[in-house]
């Protein structure tokens, strides 16, 4: 998307808000339209489940109703409605689940005392475009992600996934820059590990045949 | 020249662009005479495009978009009766 058309969209998108905080109902529906696939994917693949992602959504358009006269405009609309789509989602994961933490240091390859690397790293990135709609690809990621822990994984839907830049997920997640790039890496290095262990094991069965 | 620890460690911002350009040139001196290095930066940047393309294929299922409508609708209908 280019500079200027951001620009526009975000004109109209304020002039929205704008209409909305004046009780304009249509301006909502146009607000919903905007934003309901986001919230729905960001939902869903947070908690990998349509029916959670569901009620997420309902919740996040009622609050977007309900709540719009707090907002005020000290940050972006869409930082507003991620938030609050984050905290909602949130709130259905608390229950769910215990946290495993991640060790760098398992990600990274294996350096010898010099700091050069030891083993031997399959390149595999050239591979990928068959791989890429398959069935099987497509479970195999979205289990990878699945294994992300909540903070590194938030980091990545927003950043990588979503689009948003360093700084925009910094605000949404009150969050440092140099955390929110630290956390992001992390998830990166989480991911490349997890497909790789696939990948070296597919090229390796397609070599053999 | 720089070790490979080092150049892992920098992979990130090298992918952003966020090096100056002489850390970034020791950084391409590296690549070019380590292969192990090559695919790791290789196969990161690749992880990134295949998740992103993957997660971002999802769409709202249709059953999902009735509900939200049908709940919206009662909403405003709600709020126009008050
Ligand atoms: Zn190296």
């Amino acid at each position: 998307m280019s500079f200027t058309q951001q620009k526009v969209d975000k004109e109209i998108e304020e002039a929205l808000v704008k209409d909305f905080q004046a009780g304009n109902l249509d301006a909502y529906d146009k607000i919903v339209e905007l934003y309901q696939k986001r919230i729905y994917a960001l939902s869903f693949n947070l908690m990998r489940n349509q029916m959670d992602a569901q009620d997420v959504a309902q919740e996040v358009l009622l609050t977007l109703f309900k709540k719009i006269h707090t907002f005020q405009g000290k940050s972006a609309f869409s930082s507003w409605v991620y938030r609050i789509t984050l905290n909602s989602s949130y709130m259905k994961l608390r229950s769910k689940k215990k946290e495993p933490k991640i060790s760098i240091d398992e990600l990274l390859p294996s350096f010898n005392s010099t700091g050069f690397q030891q083993e031997k790293i399959q390149d595999w990135s050239e591979n990928t475009e068959s791989l890429l709609f398959t069935n099987e690809t497509r479970e195999i990621i979205n289990k990878a992600v699945g294994l992300l822990p909540e903070k590194e994984k938030v980091v990545f839907l927003l950043r990588d996934v979503e689009g948003l830049s360093t700084e925009k997920v910094s605000e949404v997640l009150d969050l440092t820059i140099p955390a929110v790039k630290s956390r992001l890496h992390r998830a990166r290095l989480f991911l490349r590990k997890k497909l790789s262990g696939y990948f070296e094991e597919y090229n390796s069965q397609k070599g053999e045949t | 020249m720089i070790c490979c620890k080092e150049c892992i460690d920098l992979l990130y911002d090298y992918i952003e662009g966020l090096l100056d350009q002489e850390t970034s040139k020791s950084l391409e001196e590296h690549f070019e005479e380590c292969p192990p290095c090559i695919a790791f930066l290789n196969t990161y940047k690749s992880t990134t495009t295949l998740c992103r393309d993957t997660l971002n294929q999802i769409e709202i299922p249709d059953e999902v978009r009735h509900t939200l409508q049908s709940f919206l609708k009662e909403n405003k209908d709600q709020q126009e009766k008050k």
